[in-house]
């Protein structure tokens, strides 16, 4: 596992690291640029969005055909580590296209849609970039220090982002959220300290040479995976999460679903794989919590009665696909591991698409039908088509139907998981599948209804509507072509 | 290899009228009708190309990986072509039938353009080259019915639209369960590599056994084999030309056909033999024969008593790949198309009395023959064909039914192939009679529950036509069978070509 | 250095946080607080941690500080607080089965971190169990308060127990590594505390202009 994390000493170093940095900071850069500039057209935001897939481009062609590289930074007699391989690759484009999505989304939302405060408007840009650049270390760090750092600036963030529509509601969700990831982080905290304590050490790829197992591992990666599942919103420590959906900005909404969760998931499983890559056992837990976690955000999504409340409960339950990671690769054969690690990624590259999407095509039908319940999107597929597709579409991936990512990806799962005689993860794929079918028909059931009064609605500025339907589009036909990330994640270490 | 697009081009013709069609405005429908006729017509060219090439031993084949161990497959073969010159045609007939029936009302956009990606996934079942590729298709079927199914928007409809999906969706989860545990036993499997599952040994005939039963059980849905027949009468609340279609090609043969590539290309119906499956198959293929006879008889409405005979009908094609032997091939592959062929017929003829006359419920048709000679004749015609007689192509199935069955020393199946015939003649007779010989609104009596003047003809010019072509179409297959290129040709030699032993 | 220094440093410190998260009166415990704070800096000084006594005087005291009170609407130009909360009292009253609940995370915490410290033999002096004492205090404090003040004040204290823990595990060779990661959360903890702050204020406006009591717990009452 360590060569497919990029961590092996095979890595070499980087001759110029300048791409690196561009990578990290271009965000944070063009998101001040935002708040000084205040777009409040699209082409704009479009213009710059490009440059830091210009850089993420340069950075790719200075890893292609090697393993991986991997480097540190010196701050006096601080070293930190970091690597870049085709993991970090395919995450960083995915943080990418999504932050650019909701960078898109914003100037036509922050126009037309809230009578936002002039305040928080200003924050948006700013927070974005930063929120972007914070993922984007995560992603690079190679050690638990990094991360840290990584962690709490994407956690202030977030909590910060959520604040900003300044509703009373908004404000009270977002005050346990902020609560809920201080104690993450505290827990974290107290994960690496002892860590730190124990053997001197933080790099990632060294604590798994020198960690030895005992009772100590076991009570610091059992306080870090405790404070990540805080964050993660893992069952069943999801309690914030759709409250504070409920009345985020829709481009917040998005960027949160579609990655932030998932860091704290790739910190977690990373971690495991490094420290403790024998224990079956709590393995098992955490997949006996996927299932709780699939089945309990499926049935509350289900019974939602509000449009982003369905879309944040699927949240949940789709996230319990991703916790099946950790049985499916931990203490499991190698074809199996195989399998399931690029079931893995895919699924996370498919949620983070299809969520976003989901979340930016829902708010187009609020925007539309101004309603928020499920019940106002009655007749939705005669008078906004285009929404309704689009948000579609991402369902389709969420359920998992063909041809979208979402299928491929619970494909390589189901695979990896009857291939290894794992029934129980099979059959937690097989339910999973069946509730999420169950909440987003419900949704087009609603939406078919024709008999319906005739409710005024507004138009929906084509810019929205345009970013939500492309990226429901990439979630959808990504399935076919995943060979594509797959061959990049495999560039991520030797051929199994 | 340029050989490898004329199935991609196949495929592309209708999954891209798709996207087109969303994008012309609502009111174009002109423009509409345009596209879709050209996509129709270019189809149908497509199709006959590759029947030429086929026919001249050309390979076509267009793959790619998608992810490991599962690869997108496109390749043709007897049977698939026949599926898509099925589905083509059909679809060419029936949506010139949609083009008329849906005049004036909302949504068509919506409607034409899901029912494009439905005719793409039944060409891309047709021409599917794996399981994999096979599952995508059929998955994408059902999400490109269900709009067409709630089409109308109404409560029942909608409560329809639910049922259907908890039948298919479960069904295609099913499937994708069985689908999986195959690859991972075998890996990827293209159809016609029989021998990949039979070289596992005795060994994993349990195993075999148990997967065969998760694969039928996901495709039974479709095909609505006994007792997962629920959803079809249900969604008989779709318009006419959904009706048709679901029940012609798409969806119940969509099943269907996938029990005949899973018997005959992915297991091979000497491994079916010997896991002793062929006389369950056939036992489940008879008890929903009858059963849905059975019920057809006490419908009292014209539509659900066709749907539940085509509960029964499709299962003459899962009763006749059960007959362990060439006869009873021919006639379960013949009867893919024939069935098609006769039951579109019907459905476009209880679609035209609806919309011409107003009618219904069964005994509403007194005397429909006078009014509508043109379309009684159809339906007359299609009837015949159902209960068997010659020389509509019906009369082929049977009769190859039944030397298969005597063939195979399963003399039941003959006793099962009477009654069904009995029942056919029993629910289809007295309509037929009511048509031409009792007196109604036509001769004076009383008056049709709600008649407009669609056409100058007996209705619409574009209902009546398809209705027309493909009545004379289950005639000419049947009385030109032994002709080359027929139905029953093409079934003939896949079953003593490619599928015996 | 004489232990016994470091005991009676250890015994104030333990004895400030008390003040702290037990004061009945919010704008008093903030006072409390500060007056930690200082002597957290104090400590590190003492223990030779020059920048990072500087820090915690800058972060942890003044800035954090500033925050608390202006969260309480105390301004330095107002003799009298004006916020709302000024005059909440916590704890609510609960019954003993959501006590146990609630505590329990808190048990485990401290149980599981007992074992741990158990495997560590190296480093020693009382800085260890006044941080042990601090995250007890802290994490009791953290779960049975209801108010969003006080469970940022019993997140500092917590946080400075873990460093505290953390400075008296790691060796020379780790020093550089343990300074970045304190550094950090003193960091988290000020942001964290400013963003509950500019929270707390914010809800209070809305509160007094909509005419609803939303209580910084959640709930309208």
């Amino acid at each position: 596992m360590i060569e497919r994390l990029g961590l092996s000493p095979a890595a070499t170093p980087m001759e110029n690291e300048a791409a690196l940095w561009l990578v990290l900071v271009l965000p944070l850069l063009l998101g001040v640029l935002g708040a000084i500039a205040r777009p409040s057209r699209t082409w704009p935001v479009a213009v710059a969005g490009l440059l830091p897939l210009l850089a993420l481009g340069w950075l790719s062609s200075q890893v292609a055909g090697t393993t991986g590289k991997s480097g540190v930074v010196e701050l006096g007699d601080l070293v930190l580590y970091w690597r870049v391989n085709g993991l970090t690759l395919l995450l960083l484009l995915l943080t990418y296209l999504i932050g650019l999505a909701s960078a898109l989304y914003a100037p036509a939302y922050l126009r037309d849609d809230v009578q936002a405060l002039t305040w928080g408007q200003a924050w948006f840009w700013p927070l974005l970039g930063l929120l972007i650049s914070s993922l984007a270390l995560i992603w690079l760090a190679a050690d638990l220090l990094s991360l840290y750092i990584g962690l709490e600036l994407m956690g202030l963030t977030a909590v910060g982002l959520m604040l900003l529509p300044g509703k009373v509601e908004a404000l009270v969700a977002g005050l346990r959220y902020l609560l809920l990831a201080l104690v993450g982080s505290l827990a974290f905290l107290l994960g690496i300290s002892l860590m730190l304590g124990a053997w001197g050490r933080l790099d990632l790829a060294g604590l798994a040479e020198v960690a030895e197992p005992g009772v100590l591992l076991w009570v610091a990666v059992g306080l870090l995976t405790g404070g990540l599942m805080l964050k993660a919103a893992a069952f069943p420590l999801h309690v914030w999460l759709v409250p504070v959906h409920a009345w985020a900005w829709i481009p917040v909404s998005a960027i949160h679903a579609g990655l932030v969760i998932k860091a704290s998931f790739f910190i977690a499983l990373q971690l495991w794989l490094l420290l403790v890559p024998e224990a079956t056992v709590a393995a098992w837990m955490i997949g006996g919590l996927a299932g709780a976690a699939v089945v309990w955000g499926g049935v509350k999504a289900w019974r939602s009665a509000k449009l982003k409340e369905v879309v944040a409960w699927s949240t949940v339950s789709q996230l319990g696909y991703l916790l099946l990671a950790f049985p499916l690769l931990i203490g499991t054969d190698a074809a199996v591991a195989d399998l399931a690690w690029q079931g893995t990624w895919l699924q996370l590259a498919a949620h983070g698409l299809a969520k976003a999407a989901m979340f930016l095509a829902a708010g187009n039908l609020i925007l539309a039908t101004g309603a928020a319940r499920v019940e106002g999107l009655a007749g939705a597929s005669r008078r906004f088509p285009l929404s309704l597709l689009s948000f579609g579409m991402a369902a389709i991936s969420v359920v998992g139907l063909p041809p979208s990512m979402g299928f491929t990806a619970k494909w390589l799962l189901l695979h990896a998981a009857l291939s290894g005689g794992h029934w129980a993860w099979m059959m937690v794929l097989a339910v999973g599948t069946l509730l999420s079918a169950a909440y987003v028909f419900r949704l087009f059931h609603y939406s078919f209804i024709e008999d319906a009064p005739e409710a005024e609605f507004r138009r929906v500025p084509w810019p929205m509507e345009t970013v939500a339907l492309l990226l429901a589009l990439a979630a959808l036909l990504l399935g076919l072509a995943a060979e594509w990330p797959l061959t990049l994640l495999r560039g991520a270490g030797d051929e199994p | 290899m340029s050989q490898g697009w004329l199935p991609v081009l196949t495929l592309a013709t209708s999954l891209l009228v798709a996207p087109l069609i969303f994008a012309l405005p609502e009111r174009a429908w002109r423009a509409r009708a345009v596209v879709n006729l050209s996509a129709a017509v270019l189809k149908i060219l497509l199709v006959a190309l590759l029947v030429l090439g086929f026919y001249q031993g050309r390979d076509f084949v267009f793959g790619f990986t998608v992810v490991e161990g599962a690869s997108f497959l496109l390749q043709v073969d007897a049977l698939g072509l026949m599926f898509a010159g099925l589905s083509s045609l059909l679809w060419l007939a029936t949506t010139i039938y949609a083009i008329g029936y849906l005049e004036d009302s909302p949504n068509r956009k919506r409607f034409f353009g899901f029912f494009s990606l439905c005719v793409a996934s039944t060409a891309g079942i047709a021409l599917a080259g794996n399981l994999f590729t096979f599952l995508l298709f059929y998955e994408l079927l059902t999400l490109s019915t269900y709009p067409l199914v709630v089409h109308r928007g109404h409560a029942k409809a909608l409560a329809a639209g639910k049922v259907y999906l908890r039948y298919t969706v479960t069904g295609g989860l099913v499937l994708l369960l069985g689908v999986v545990a195959l690859y991972a036993l075998v890996g990827d499997v293209a159809f016609g590599q029989r021998e990949r599952l039979a070289d596992l040994g005795p060994d994993a005939y349990p195993l075999l056994t148990v997967l065969f039963l998760v694969l039928l059980v996901g495709l039974g849905v479709k095909a609505a084999l006994v007792p997962l027949h629920g959803w079809l009468p249900r969604a008989m609340v779709a318009p006419a030309p959904v009706s048709a279609l679901l029940h012609a090609v798409a969806v119940v043969k969509a099943g269907a056909f996938g029990i005949v590539r899973l018997v005959y290309d992915v297991y091979g119906i000497s491994l079916v033999h010997e896991l002793g499956l062929l006389t369950l198959l056939a036992a489940i293929a008879s008890v929903t024969i009858l059963f849905g006879s059975i019920r057809a008889l006490s419908q009292q409405e014209l539509k659900p008593r066709l749907a539940y005979s085509t509960i029964s009908q499709v299962s003459y094609i899962v009763l006749g790949i059960s007959l362990f032997g060439p006869f009873g091939t021919i006639a379960g592959l013949v009867h893919l198309m024939h069935q098609g062929l006769m039951k579109v017929t019907l459905f476009y003829c209880a679609g035209n009395y609806a919309e011409e006359l107003g009618i219904h419920r069964i005994d509403e048709l007194d005397g429909a023959g006078r009014r509508m000679p043109l379309t009684s004749l159809a339906f007359t015609v299609g009837a015949l064909g159902m209960i068997g007689l010659p020389p509509v192509a019906g009369f082929i199935s049977k009769w190859y039914l039944g030397i298969g069955a005597v063939q195979a020393d399963m003399s039941w199946a003959i006793a099962v192939l009477a009654a069904s015939s009995l029942l056919n003649a029993a629910y289809f007779l007295p309509i037929v009679h009511r048509l031409w010989f009792r007196q109604g609104p036509a001769h004076g009596r009383g008056r049709w529950p709600e008649e407009r003047h669609l056409g100058r003809f007996e209705t619409s010019t574009w209902l009546l036509l398809p209705t027309a072509a493909t009545a004379l179409f289950s005639i000419l297959v049947g009385l030109l069978a032994g002709v080359p290129f027929s139905p029953l040709d093409l079934a003939t030699f896949m079953a003593t070509v490619e599928y015996l032993p | 250095m004489p232990p016994f220094d470091e005991l009676l440093l250890a015994v104030v410190l333990l004895l400030l946080a008390a003040a702290t998260l037990f004061d009945r009166h919010l704008v008093r415990a903030c006072c409390w607080f500060v007056t930690f704070a200082l002597a957290v800096a104090l400590s590190w000084a003492w223990l030779g941690l020059v920048w990072l006594a500087l820090l915690e005087l800058v972060l942890g005291a003044v800035l954090t500080g500033a925050f608390l009170f202006h969260a309480l609407g105390v301004m330095p130009t107002a003799t009298q607080p004006r916020g709302l909360l000024t005059h909440w009292h916590d704890p609510v009253a609960l019954p003993w089965q959501r006590v146990l609940m609630r505590l329990f995370p808190a048990l485990a915490v401290l149980a599981m971190l007992g074992l741990a410290l158990m495997e560590v033999s190296s480093g020693s002096g009382s800085l260890r169990p006044a941080g042990m004492g601090l995250l007890g205090l802290g994490l009791w404090a953290f779960a049975l308060h209801h108010h969003l003040l006080r469970r940022l004040l019993s997140f500092n204290v917590i946080g400075t127990g873990i460093f505290l823990i953390l400075m008296s595990l790691v060796d020379s060779r780790a020093l550089a590594v343990a300074h970045g990661l304190v550094v950090t959360g003193l960091a988290v903890a000020l942001l964290g505390t400013a963003l509950g702050a500019l929270l707390i204020r914010r809800l209070e406006a809305l509160e007094a202009s909509h005419h609803v009591v939303y209580r910084t717990n959640g709930r309208p009452t």
